[in-house]
C-alpha cells in the first residue's frame, strides 16, 4: 500500500502506522481515491491519509496526533450518505471505522443495543431478529452504519411512532477531537447502565447533527423495540398533494402507524424516471403507505377501523383519496427493511446512473403542499422527476419532506444541473421554515445565511470548545 | 477465430452505473428472518474501501479511466489483483453494471497486461508455464497422465480419445492432473465412469489448459491461444471421434468452456451438438434416470461448499441490450438455472448414511474459498487464511468434513484447514460417490 516507503519520509504516516499497525494506515493514491467521492454531486476531494482503527485507544492516539499537528480528521463508516459528508474538505486523515463493528450487547430487558460505529443495519437487524426485536431501519443500504445514521438524525421505518433515530440514542462514548474520552447519558454515571440520556443534561446533543465535527462516537446505545407479529400496510392514492396531506394530517392524529409516508408518482416508480417524463394521465399523483404492527388480530382490526374511518371522512369532504394498490416492488422496498431494493439505489438511480442527491428536510406538514408545488415546477424545468416523499413524524404535524434526485454522474453538465435544481428547491423550503438534514456544505451555507446570529455564535463557540484546532471534519458546517 | 473480449474502455458506461452505495459489501437478505454475513474476502482481509467488493474495484476502474491511477504504481498494480473475482459482491448489486462486475475487474487486469505492467510476477510464471507446457503448473506434458497409472495397472486403462472414438470426453483440467493433492478428483471421476460403463476417453498428454487462469489474471492473449486450440480440438473430436459430450470435474474449466469460450466467434458453430457438463451435473442426471445407484453406505456428517465457478459465475443475466424493455444496457433479471446448487446437494443427500448440514453462506451467497482470481498464486498466504475462515464456518455446523466440486477449492480449503489446525478434510463429491458405487 505504499506504507513502507512513505513511512521513511512522512513522519505523520509513520506515526499513524505506529498507532494502527502496518497495513492499516496508508497514503497510497488508489486507496485515497476510493474515499474521494460518494453518491452525491459534491466535488471529489482526496484525503491525505486513510487509517483504519480497531480500538478506542487507537482513535484517541490518532486524534491526539491530529490535534497536535493540526491535521483534519474525517470519520467514516460506510460513506453511504448522499451529502458528501465524508468527502474531506481540507484533506487530512480519513478515519475508517468499519472494523469497529461489534454488537457489544443487546439488553433484552432494558431494550437497548450497545454497538460500535461500524455495525451495519443488516448486521444489527439479523441479531435483533434472534430476540424478536426491531429498530427503525432507514431506506438506505443494508451495509450502512447504524451509528452514523442515528447521530446524523436519520429517519427510519418507525419514524411516526418513535421519531428520529437520534431520539432512540440512550448513551454514548465519544473521543473528543483532543483525544479525550467522554461519556454522555446514563453510562457516564454507571459504566454498565446504557438505558437513557434523561434526566441528565442532554449532552448527547453535542454530538448529534454535527456531521462528525465534534468528536468520534465509539460506542452508541439505542433503544430497540419488540416486534409485533402482525403487519398491516394501509395504502391509498390521491390525485393532488393537498388531498394527500389532508389524509396524512387526519390519520396521524390517531398515532396508529409506525410509518406514515406518501410518495409522488415519480418516486413510486422503480426506478425514478430519468430524465423527467410526465406521469400517465390515469395514474394518481400520490401514493401512501402506512405501516402498522399489531400483537393480535383484534388490535389490527381496531387499527383498520380507524384507518377506514379516516378514509371515509376524507372522501366525504370531497377528497380524491382512494384505497389502492401500491406498486409492489416499491412497497416491498419501503416496508421490508433493510432492503436491497432501496439500499442498492435501484429505486433511485438505476435509470440515471451513479448520482443521487436531495433536498432532504424536516418541514411543517402544512407547508408540504405549497413547497412540493414549487419544487415540482423547478425540477421539471430542470428535466428532473419530482420524486418527492413526505413522512409524518411522531404524532405531530411535522416531518420529512424530500426529493430524491438521481442524475447521470458521468456527465458534469447533468450533475451540475441536478445540483442547481436541488439548491433552488432547498432555498424554497428553508424560506418556508423547513430544515435540511445531513446537509452538504452547499446547504450549510444556505442554512447559516438565514440563521439567528445568536445561533451561529453558539454553534461556533461550542465547536471551538470541543475542537479548538478545528480538526474534526472541518468545513462541513459552513462556519 | 475472432474473440470479443471487452476492454475497460468498452465497459466504461457500466463503470458509471455504480453509485458507490456499498450494498455489495455484505450478503444480506430480508428474510424473515434477516440474513447478514460478510461476503468479500478482500474486504475482510484488507479493509480499505478500494479493496472492498465491487464498490472499491469500480473506484479503481474510475481512477484508471479518468487518468488518476496508473499501473506504474506497483502498489496499485498489486491492488487490482487483490480480489478473488468471486462474484459475491455481484450477487448483492441491483444496478445496471451488475452483470459486468467481473468483466470490469478483469478488464482492469487486461489493461495492465496490455500496458506491460501486469500480471504480478507469480502470475507471469504461471502464464509462461502455460506457454511452455500448456499448463500453469510447470509440469512436463508427460506428467499429465500420472493419475491414470493405477487404471492401467489394474487393467482398466483410460481410453485415449486421440486414437479411439468415444461419446464422452473427460476433460481433466490441469489442477486435477498436476496438483497431487487434487489428483483424487480425476481418479474418482474416471473410476465412477468405468463403474457406470460410460464410454469415455481423455486427451492425455495432448490435453491443453482451458486458459481460465490466464483469463482471470488478465492475459487475454495467452487465454485466446489455448482456448482457440481447445475449441479446434473439440471440433475435431466431434467430427472425427464422435464426441457428443465434454465432461469436466473442474469448476474453473467448466466455467471457462461454458462462459469464456462463448466469447469466440465460432463458439456456437463448434459447440453445436456438443454438450458441456460438469461431472456433478452429469452424475446427478444419471441418478435421476436411475442409472446411478448406491451399493454402499458412508457414515458421515458433511457440509457443502459452493464453488464460485459452478455457482454464481454461471448466473445468466438478462440485459436489455437494445433498450426494448427499459433502456439500452439496462439490467433486467438474473436466472440461477445453470448454477449447480441443487445437483451436488441432492446427490449428497442420496448417499446412504450421509447427513448434509448447511453453512450460513451458501448458494449465491457462498463465501469464496479465497483461491480464485489468481489469488492463490499471487497471495498464497492470504488465500489459505481465507480458506481457514471458510473451514471454520464449516466446522461451526458440526460437520466432520466439507465436500465440494472444484479441485481448486479442494486444494485451497485443505490448506486452510491445515493452517487453522482443523481436522476437517475436503472431499470432492466424486470421491464420496466413488466409495458407494
Amino acid at each position: 500500500m505504499g506504507t513502507a516507503t512513505a513511512k521513511k519520509t512522512d513522519p505523520v504516516l509513520a506515526a499513524l502506522v505506529d498507532i494502527v499497525g502496518e497495513g492499516n494506515a496508508t497514503d497510497a493514491l488508489h486507496i485515497r481515491y476510493a474515499y474521494s467521492y460518494d453518491l452525491s454531486f459534491v466535488e471529489p476531494k482526496l484525503p491525505d491519509y486513510v487509517v483504519m482503527a480497531s480500538t478506542v485507544e487507537q482513535i484517541q492516539e490518532i486524534l491526539k496526533l491530529a490535534n497536535r499537528e493540526k491535521i483534519p480528521v474525517v470519520p467514516y463508516t460506510a460513506g453511504t450518505n448522499i451529502g458528501g459528508l465524508t468527502i474531506p474538505e481540507r484533506g487530512g486523515i480519513l478515519l475508517d471505522l468499519k472494523r469497529m463493528n461489534k454488537i457489544i450487547e443487546i439488553d433484552t430487558q432494558d431494550l437497548v443495543a450497545i454497538i460500535e460505529p461500524g455495525v451495519s443495519h443488516a448486521q444489527l437487524a439479523a441479531e435483533l431478529a434472534k430476540h424478536n426485536l426491531r429498530f427503525g431501519w432507514p431506506v438506505g443500504p443494508p451495509s450502512a452504519s447504524v451509528s452514523s445514521c442515528a447521530i446524523s438524525h436519520g429517519i427510519g421505518g418507525m419514524n411516526a411512532r418513535y421519531g428520529l433515530q437520534s431520539q432512540e440514542i440512550t448513551s454514548m462514548e465519544v473521543v473528543l477531537p483532543t483525544g479525550e474520552l467522554v461519556r454522555v447519558g446514563s453510562c457516564a454515571i454507571q459504566p454498565k447502565a446504557w438505558h437513557s440520556t434523561l434526566p441528565l443534561p442532554k449532552l448527547d446533543g453535542l454530538f448529534k447533527g454535527w456531521l462528525g465535527t465534534t468528536g468520534i462516537v465509539t460506542k452508541l446505545a439505542v433503544n430497540v423495540h419488540p416486534a409485533p407479529p402482525i403487519l398491516k400496510i394501509f395504502t391509498v392514492s390521491c390525485d393532488t398533494v393537498e388531498d394527500m396531506v389532508s389524509y396524512m394530517f387526519n390519520l396521524s392524529n390517531y398515532e396508529i402507524c409506525d410509518d406514515l409516508t406518501a410518495v409522488s408518482w415519480w418516486l413510486s416508480q422503480v426506478p425514478i424516471p430519468y430524465p423527467y417524463r410526465p406521469k400517465p394521465d390515469d395514474a394518481p399523483e400520490w401514493n401512501s403507505y402506512a405501516t402498522t404492527y399489531s400483537w393480535t388480530d383484534k388490535e389490527r382490526e381496531a387499527r383498520e377501523e380507524i384507518w377506514q374511518k379516516v378514509v371515509e371522512e376524507e372522501q366525504a369532504r370531497g377528497s380524491s383519496v382512494k384505497v389502492t394498490h401500491y406498486p409492489e416492488e416499491a412497497l416491498r422496498g419501503r416496508t421490508q427493511l433493510p432492503s436491497q431494493v432501496v439500499g442498492s439505489t435501484k429505486n433511485y438511480c438505476k435509470m440515471a446512473g451513479a448520482g443521487i442527491s436531495w433536498p432532504g428536510t424536516f418541514t411543517p406538514a402544512k407547508k408540504w403542499a405549497p413547497v412540493y408545488t414549487r419544487w415540482k415546477k423547478i425540477l421539471i424545468e430542470h428535466n428532473l422527476s419530482p420524486a418527492v416523499r413526505m413522512s409524518m413524524y411522531r404524532g405531530v404535524h411535522y416531518g420529512m419532506l424530500r426529493a430524491m434526485i438521481p442524475f447521470n454522474k458521468q456527465s458534469k453538465e447533468e450533475t451540475e444541473n441536478a445540483r442547481r435544481a436541488i439548491i433552488e428547491c432547498l432555498k424554497i423550503d428553508l424560506d418556508e421554515g423547513g430544515i435540511p438534514y445531513k446537509p452538504p456544505v452547499d446547504f450549510a451555507r444556505e442554512i447559516n445565511a438565514r440563521a439567528h446570529p445568536g445561533y451561529l455564535m453558539l454553534l461556533k463557540r461550542v465547536k471551538a470548545m470541543l475542537d479548538p484546532n478545528d480538526i474534526m471534519n472541518p468545513g462541513k458546517l459552513g462556519i | 477465430m475472432e474473440w470479443k473480449i471487452p476492454s475497460l474502455e468498452e465497459l466504461e458506461h457500466y463503470v458509471w452505473r455504480c453509485t458507490a452505495c456499498g450494498t455489495c459489501r455484505v450478503a444480506y437478505d430480508f428474510g424473515p428472518p434477516p440474513f447478514y454475513a460478510p461476503i468479500c474476502p478482500a474486504g475482510e482481509e484488507f479493509g480499505f474501501e478500494g479493496n472492498m467488493s465491487s464498490k472499491g474495484k469500480i473506484a479503481f476502474a474510475r481512477g484508471i479511466l479518468d487518468g488518476t491511477l496508473s499501473f506504474e504504481d506497483p502498489a496499485f498494480l498489486e491492488a487490482i489483483y487483490k480480489c478473488t473475482v468471486c462474484g459475491g459482491c455481484q450477487t448483492q448489486c441491483q444496478l445496471d453494471h451488475k452483470p459486468f462486475i467481473p468483466e470490469i475487474i478483469e478488464g482492469m487486469r487486461r489493461k495492465a497486461v496490455e500496458q506491460g505492467y501486469g500480471p504480478l510476477p507469480p502470475h507471469k510464471n504461471l502464464v509462461q508455464s502455460l506457454k511452455s507446457y500448456d499448463n500453469p503448473y510447470q509440469g512436463p506434458r508427460r506428467m499429465r497422465t500420472d493419475w491414470m497409472r493405477p487404471f492401467k495397472k489394474a487393467g482398466r486403462p483410460i481410453k485415449d480419445i486421440n486414437k479411439e472414438p468415444a461419446e464422452t470426453l473427460f476433460y481433466v483440467g490441469c489442477t486435477g492432473a498436476f496438483n497431487k493433492q487434487a489428483q483424487g478428483v480425476p481418479v474418482a471421476t474416471a473410476s465412477i465412469f468405468q463403474k457406470l460403463g460410460i464410454d469415455f476417453g481423455c486427451l492425455g498428454q495432448n490435453e491443453v489448459c482451458c486458459g481460465s487462469t490466464a483469463m482471470r489474471v488478465g492475459d487475454a492473449e495467452a487465454f485466446k491461444r489455448v482456448a482457440t486450440q481447445n475449441l479446434e480440438t473439440f471440433r475435431k473430436l466431434k467430427e472425427e471421434k464422435g464426441v457428443k459430450r465434454i465432461v469436466t470435474s473442474c469448476a474453473g474449466c467448466y466455467r471457462a468452456i461454458k462462459k469464456d469460450y462463448a466469447l469466440a466467434s465460432d463458439y456456437e458453430e463448434i459447440m453445436d451438438g456438443l454438450e458441456v457438463i460438469h461431472t456433478a451435473d452429469f452424475l446427478h442426471r444419471l441418478w435421476k434416470e436411475g442409472k446411478l445407484t448406491f451399493k454402499g453406505e458412508l457414515d458421515m456428517k458433511v457440509t457443502y461448499h459452493d464453488p464460485c465457478h459452478t455457482g454464481r459465475h454461471l448466473n445468466k443475466f438478462r440485459v436489455d441490450t437494445e433498450g426494448e424493455e427499459l433502456w439500452p444496457g439496462a439490467y433486467l433479471d438474473v436466472s440461477e438455472e445453470e448454477c449447480l446448487y441443487d445437483q451436488p446437494r441432492e446427490l449428497l443427500k442420496a448417499i446412504p448414511g450421509v447427513e448434509l448440514v448447511e453453512m450460513a453462506r451458501i448458494r449465491g451467497n457462498s463465501y469464496c474459498c479465497g483461491g480464485g482470481g489468481g489469488v492463490m498464486t499471487g497471495f498464497g498466504d492470504w488465500a489459505a487464511k481465507n480458506a481457514g475462515l471458510r473451514i471454520a464456518e464449516g466446522m461451526s455446523t458440526g460437520a466432520q468434513h466439507m465436500v465440494s466440486i472444484c479441485p481448486f477449492c479442494h486444494y485451497n480449503l485443505n490448506a486452510g484447514a491445515k493452517l487453522i489446525g482443523s481436522e476437517m478434510k475436503l472431499y470432492d463429491l466424486t470421491e464420496l460417490l466413488d466409495q458407494v458405487l
